[in-house]
């Protein structure tokens, strides 16, 4: 997903009425249409063209090329403009995978190293973007083919980031000779559902707990640039209401619902709750989870400002990419009748976050509340599409590097936990079916073709941490925002150009060889990128919702 | 029929081979490899504890104490030839930090088991990762129960009876001694507050919320303070305080009472925050002379799994000591709970280990022979340690008064308490005048008088097993 600045978006919510209704449209073709081609004095030659879908496409060579291509493929992108907030593209934005908060890239370092770089603007006929994920498998089969066209390529990488998980799996296991690896950054993978659940969970707790106009997801549906506006329109409550907090810092006792009104619970604990329940990190760009000062007394305290500070950006980006999906789902994707909210906040949190959450009669109190509270009715239909979304099965044997941040406030990092627990499943049962052969094989001809049953495991999970304190605070003990980010670990497709080389180094490295290497082998690219998490066995907090 | 005749000698050759292979494995189960934090000559422990910090007073002793111990061990040859090197971590109580050193231990310090960590609200945010991935978890300062459930955590091991066993022995006492007496409860509302009202309850002892049961966030003992709660107490005539919290809160708590003049007719505390020293220095440092202290704690009911530091004449206290003169290191070295839970986990830990690494140990059926060639080998693992501890738990030797209860049903540690009151040299004295041992579980088996026999330390003050 592509990451929205909260401070351009409040600005920007006033000014949505005054939109026209005009959206940007492409006009597609029926066929590709021939790349043109220039070399610069550098050597690297530069060619652009059109998909057949009109779609425009990128590609750039090196005077050194090694024979290694990577196709990058884009997070989400909008249909419909905000202005000052969201711009649709009028064509390819970037070439490599790009720091969203810093807007670093590698275009330089991949050409420097020799890689054919190409890639895509993922835009469907008619200018839609968004879930246009099926399409986005076979405009990146066409981009392949194009650049095969051109130019031998001996080994490939297809690699992405964000919604481009819901690609690259799909796309590997239907193409299987189309690439020897696949990367997958801070991707929203195996299932986008999964993560927009949670996200529209955080929608309907505030809704409980502080503003009972919010409808949240359940407002997401119409089609085309009025849903668009009226999605906008519904996150201006949000706004609303973490501004405020972001000015008292959530001081107020709930107001709502009349059951807790009175009960001495800080609206805080309610935001701290609402966060841990849907697992938005506890770490933010400036908040550390753990340091205090006279301000912020305790850790848990430091941890719900670091839950505000994410919430803005992952409830404005999940409000367009949520509306985005039920275009594709139809009204109604959102469904909470069946959730157990005891059961999503893991006992863990209820310990280490007590004094923030104000102890357990009060989390106890917030719980009793929302279980309570009127719930959101899906569409059956709806859920169902939603729940699809994905269609990965994980078979693909090739290659498979992650990379995600340890405090991705939008992609969970728990995503690429789910994505080694799905491929571990696949791979623990072409184990087992090995291992029955070899265990029955009477003769050496049995052996041998037992033998070739068996698996290899080649998945491996890279994050990017955060430093173990960086809050900054100022003379009065305020948390400084003005002060420099954390370096590492936050936010969502943002790395270092070290971390992400690091990560391009070994996909090639994989492409070449089939596999992802030895945990020697990738201490070696690890150790080259500062908070490149070198413990292989790390896992993240796992997602709230597993389906 | 001549078998030699009918065998071709490429198939006698094969069925040779099968035989030497069998032979070999029946006569020579192959040993693992060592795994982290081992090698010839030392075993790496790790553990966590708020070496500074609010929360640090008093438990910031338990790691020097642990430490001299092994010194001690290791003056002696160590186990099977291998020094144990503790490793420790300051979490200063911040669960945040907490994870990050426990990812240090792992990754860096290499160690090959945690062991006596200390608190439940950050033991509780690394105690899921660490089962995860199969690292030993033993003796664990935390009495929260839910920690020694092996279906859910199966290498966590406690170094405490758990809060709900306790407060169910000392419930029990308060309820029968003092019928008529008005009993209120001070407690924080998390994990072990809630632990030990359920104990309570299951001894038949009910408090009323905002009248005889008054409550506070963990954390929230410095500022604002408990006056309110105290406050309430006292406007609600309760003659006998219980105090489920730690040791900080205990010092707030009575010298909050003692600020409005509420002066309770018991006080009855959680032996986790009822440690005399941990109490006095945190007193002290709020300006309260020693003899103050100990006056305010003269009376103060608590139970104990182990001897009382002050008993001199406890052949385990005595063994201690001398070996806490001798090598404790630490800057307050003062023998007080702390440093006696420290020596005893030592103990323990080094007795498990050695049992782990005697060939002549039983170990479950699944890993015996595999667990048996290690020990003869010295090859120390992580499955035989824990499995070592679940199946000869019982035979761990320990200088608490009830035996480690350790099986694979269940990770709690002791079953038993006796119940004290401090004196004016706030030694815990057993309230009867002879010391009485009630044992029970975490669940609704009733409290019942203890028969066991606590074996006698040996005169090298090393365990036997």
């Amino acid at each position: 997903m592509k990451t929205i600045s909260m401070r351009k978006l409040i600005a920007a919510i006033g000014a949505a009425a005054l939109l026209s209704t005009a959206a940007v449209a492409i006009a597609p073709s029926a066929y590709a249409a021939a790349p043109t081609c220039s070399t610069a004095s550098d050597g690297i030659e530069t060619c652009k063209g059109t998909l057949s879908n009109g779609a425009g496409y990128l590609i750039k060579v090196p005077a050194k090329y090694n024979g290694t291509f990577f196709y990058w493929n884009h997070g989400i992108r909008f249909t419909y403009p905000l202005p000052g907030v969201i711009t649709v593209p009028k064509g390819v934005e970037e070439l490599t995978p790009t720091s969203a908060s810093t807007g670093l890239n590698i275009d330089t370092e991949m050409l420097r190293a020799g890689y054919g770089l190409a890639t895509f603007d993922r835009v469907s006929p008619g200018g839609i973007r968004g879930w246009n994920t099926v399409d986005g498998v076979e405009m990146l089969k066409e981009l392949i083919d194009t650049v095969k066209a051109k130019y031998t390529v001996e080994k490939g990488v297809v690699y992405g980031s964000s919604l481009a998980g819901s690609i690259l799996t799909p796309f590997i296991e239907k193409y299987p000779t189309y690439a020897d690896a696949v990367g997958h950054m801070a991707d929203l993978t195996p299932s986008p559902s999964q993560s927009l659940q949670s996200l529209c969970d955080y929608f309907y707790i505030l809704s409980v707990f502080a503003d009972p106009t919010i409808k949240g997801c359940a407002a997401f549906g119409v089609k085309g640039l009025a849903g668009h506006y009226a999605a906008a329109a519904e996150f201006g409550k949000v706004v609303a209401l973490l501004t405020a907090w972001g000015g008292n810092l959530g001081a107020p006792g709930l107001e709502y619902p009349a059951a807790l009104k009175g009960s001495g619970i800080p609206q805080r604990s309610a935001l701290l709750l609402a966060g841990l329940l849907i697992g938005l990190p506890t770490k933010s760009a400036h908040m550390d989870g753990i340091t205090t000062s006279v301000v912020i007394a305790e850790q848990s305290i430091n941890a719900t400002v670091a839950i505000l500070e994410n919430s803005g950006e992952a409830l404005a980006t999940g409000t367009f990419a949520g509306q985005a999906v039920s275009e594709i789902t139809g009204p109604g994707f959102y469904d909470n009748t069946k959730t157990n909210w005891f059961s999503l906040l893991d006992p863990a949190d209820s310990g280490r976050y007590n004094l923030g959450l104000s102890g357990d009669g009060a989390i106890d109190a917030m719980l009793g509340v929302l279980s309570m509270a009127p719930r959101v009715t899906g569409d059956a239909a709806a859920v169902a599409k939603f729940k699809a979304l994905d269609q990965s099965k994980f078979t693909s044997t090739k290659p498979v590097v992650l990379l995600a941040n340890e405090a991705d406030r939008l992609v969970f990092s728990g995503n690429s936990a789910l994505y080694v627990d799905r491929a571990r499943a696949i791979y623990d049962a072409k184990l087992a079916t090995y291992e029955a052969a070899r265990d029955s094989a009477a003769t050496s001809a049995e052996r041998a073709a037992a033998t070739k049953l068996k698996p290899v495991w080649n998945v491996v999970s890279l994050y990017a941490m955060t430093p173990e304190t960086y809050t900054k605070y100022t003379a009065a003990g305020l948390p400084d925002f003005t002060a420099p980010a954390s370096p590492s670990g936050v936010g969502h497709q943002s790395f270092t150009k070290k971390q992400m080389m690091a990560w391009v180094k070994i996909l090639a490295h994989a492409a070449k060889t089939g596999k992802v290497g030895t945990p020697v082998f990738l201490q070696q690219y690890i150790k080259t990128a500062p908070y490149l998490n070198s413990d292989l066995d790390y896992r993240p907090a796992d997602l709230k919702y597993n389906w | 029929m001549n078998i030699r005749a009918s065998l071709s000698r490429k198939k006698l050759i094969g069925l040779t081979a099968v035989l030497i292979a069998g032979s070999m494995t029946l006569a020579e189960i192959p040993a693992n490899a060592a795994d982290p934090g081992v090698s010839a000559t030392e075993i790496v422990l790790g553990m966590q504890l708020p070496e500074t910090g609010s929360a640090s007073p008093g438990y910031n002793k338990v790691d020097d104490a642990m430490r001299a111990y092994f010194d001690y061990v290791n003056s002696k040859g160590g186990i099977g030839g291998k020094k144990i090197r503790l490793e420790v971590k300051d979490d200063t109580y911040k669960a945040g930090l907490t994870i990050s050193t426990a990812s240090s231990l792992i990754n860096k310090e290499k160690v090959f088991a945690f062991i006596g960590s200390i608190g439940t609200q950050t033991h509780i945010a690394v105690i899921k990762d660490i089962n995860r991935r199969k690292i030993p978890d033993v003796f664990v300062n935390s009495g929260f129960s839910d920690f020694y459930k092996p279906s859910v955590y199966p290498t966590s091991f406690a170094a405490l009876g758990t809060y709900v066993t306790e407060a169910k022995i000392l419930g029990k006492y308060l309820k029968e001694k003092y019928p008529d007496k008005k009993i209120g409860v001070l407690y924080q509302s998390d994990d072990f507050g809630r632990n030990s009202l359920e104990g309570f309850a299951k001894a038949g002892l009910t408090f009323e919320a905002k009248k005889t049961s008054a409550d506070f966030i963990a954390g929230t003992q410095g500022s604002p303070g408990l006056a309110s709660q105290m406050t309430q107490l006292k406007a609600n005539g309760v003659e006998i305080v219980i105090i489920a919290a730690v040791s900080s809160a205990t010092a707030v708590a009575l010298l909050t009472a003692s600020a409005i003049g509420y002066k309770p007719e018991k006080w009855a505390v959680i032996s986790v925050g009822a440690d005399a020293t941990t109490f006095q220095t945190i007193a002290g440092s709020r300006g309260v002379p020693a003899a103050s202290s100990a006056a305010l704690l003269t009376g103060l009911i608590t139970a104990s799994h182990a001897p009382a530091p002050g008993d001199t004449s406890d052949e385990y206290v005595a063994a201690f000591k001398k070996i806490n003169d001798d090598f404790n290191k630490g800057a307050d070295k003062r023998f007080d709970n702390n440093v006696m839970q420290g020596m005893n986990i030592g103990y323990m830990a080094t007795g498990a280990l050695m049992g782990t690494l005697n060939a002549k140990s039983t170990f479950s059926a699944k890993n015996n022979k595999t667990c048996q060639a290690n020990a003869k080998k010295a090859t120390l693992t992580r499955v035989c340690f824990i499995d070592y501890l679940n199946t000869n738990g019982s035979k761990v030797e320990s200088a608490a008064f009830t035996p480690l209860q350790y099986s694979t049903t269940t990770h709690e540690a002791f079953s038993g308490f006796w119940i004290g009151a401090y004196d004016a040299a706030t030694v815990l004295q057993p309230i009867s005048g002879t010391r009485v041992v009630y044992s029970t579980d975490s669940g609704n088996g009733p409290v019942t008088v203890s028969n066991y026999k606590r074996p006698a330390i040996a005169a090298d003050a090393l365990p036997k097993n």
